[in-house]
């Protein structure tokens, strides 16, 4: 059963597109009703007016964003209930912003951790209006990703997996996980529908929180 | 353990996100195209000399390609120049309006879909073949061009 409220809740911030000006948010543990409430009445409809733009702009099915068919409910109750799972949603102007589901009984595949724990990050999405969009559709807010891969890292290192975590991303989002956050790419996974598995060891991450913590002082 | 993820951090980290998208997990959908074996050099290569004659048979920079297409310079030189570069989905889709050509078959080109009618592959690799990079177009060049334009429009063939 989904809790009615987040078990703890931590300051972030998001920053507006538009201005670049930030914005305070709110980064929930675990994913609540209110969060689901969100994917259903927010992020469904939203996702169905991309869909109809995209459509009638004659863009390929292939080219639609490849995550329009979860779930949320459904992925939550699956998960939920396991003790290897942890969710989380991001919150900002009262809006669910983003949410990300991760598995905590997954281990290493880079050669000099192998078979080591990390925190694998099972499903992370952000909400539709955040995103571009080929039709030309800018984003109301940015920085929801890059928080969630710095929240899996954060949970990594209190865990004692010293900041190792792993992903299979979606394909257009390869070139952010590869360039932006510096994750090693260990190729397309036959098991997973071929899409590319990053993974980030301990120096990459702590390289990846240090960034942001010399350009924000 | 002191939460190293701030609201000073997270602003300070938000700019790696412009311009890109963040999604992770397995896709219960369509299959994706298989990045590593579709797509030939020999085709990517058309793509490239495509892009290269329809930019310059308009008269246009790649920085004004850019700009119009809100594509990154890199990008746009990478396509035009490495047969090994695979493009960004929505840059192909950029450039399939801007050149008001097929998308689908500039995917099928780039190889990030696979033909199912390789028939316009090879012509567009033969189209391509005639050309030569120089700075203004030649006859012959805009000879290729039309060919190319004329097979990778939506109106012949599918």
């Amino acid at each position: 059963m989904t809790p009615p409220g987040p078990k703890s809740i931590s300051q972030v911030a998001l920053m507006d597109a538009v201005s670049g000006a930030g914005v305070p948010a709110e980064f929930w543990q675990p994913i609540t009703d209110k969060n689901l409430a969100d994917w259903e009445a927010h992020w469904r409809p939203a996702i169905q007016e991309q869909l109809v733009l995209l459509s009638d702009a004659g863009v390929e099915r292939h080219l639609w964003p490849q995550s329009r068919e979860w779930n949320w409910r459904k992925k939550h109750n699956a998960l939920g209930s396991s003790l290897s799972n942890e969710s989380a949603a991001v919150m900002a102007a009262g809006v669910t912003q983003g949410m990300m589901i991760v598995d905590l009984d997954f281990r290493a595949r880079i050669e000099e951790q192998a078979r080591q724990h990390m925190v694998y990050i099972d499903f992370l999405e952000v909400a539709p209006w955040n995103r571009r969009t080929l039709t030309g559709g800018a984003p109301r807010y940015v920085g929801i990703g890059t928080l969630m891969i710095g929240k899996a890292i954060q949970r990594s290192l209190e865990l004692g997996f010293k900041g190792r975590i792993g992903l299979h991303s979606l394909p257009q989002s390869n070139d952010y996980y590869a360039n932006q956050c510096g994750m090693r790419d260990l190729g397309s996974d036959a098991n997973y529908n071929k899409l590319r598995y990053f993974e980030m060891t301990p120096d990459m991450a702590e390289r990846f929180l240090m960034r942001g913590e010399r350009s924000g002082r | 353990m002191a939460d190293r993820i701030t609201p000073e951090w997270c602003l300070a980290m938000a700019h790696l996100e412009i311009g890109h998208e963040v999604g992770a997990g397995l896709t219960a959908i369509d299959p994706v195209p298989d990045e590593d074996t579709e797509g030939s050099d020999e085709s990517r290569l058309a793509l490239g000399r495509f892009v290269s004659l329809a930019r310059r048979g308009r008269g246009m920079s790649i920085d004004t390609l850019a700009e119009l297409t809100e594509v990154d310079v890199g990008e746009l030189l990478s396509i035009e120049r490495d047969a090994h570069h695979l493009p960004d989905t929505r840059t192909l889709y950029q450039l399939a309006q801007i050149f008001g050509v097929s998308q689908h078959k500039l995917m099928g080109l780039s190889g990030l879909t696979r033909p199912k009618d390789l028939k316009y592959v090879d012509e567009a690799i033969r189209y391509a073949a005639l050309s030569e990079s120089v700075a203004r177009l030649t006859k012959e060049e805009q000879a290729a061009l039309d060919g190319l334009i004329a097979v990778l429009s939506e109106r012949k063939g599918k």
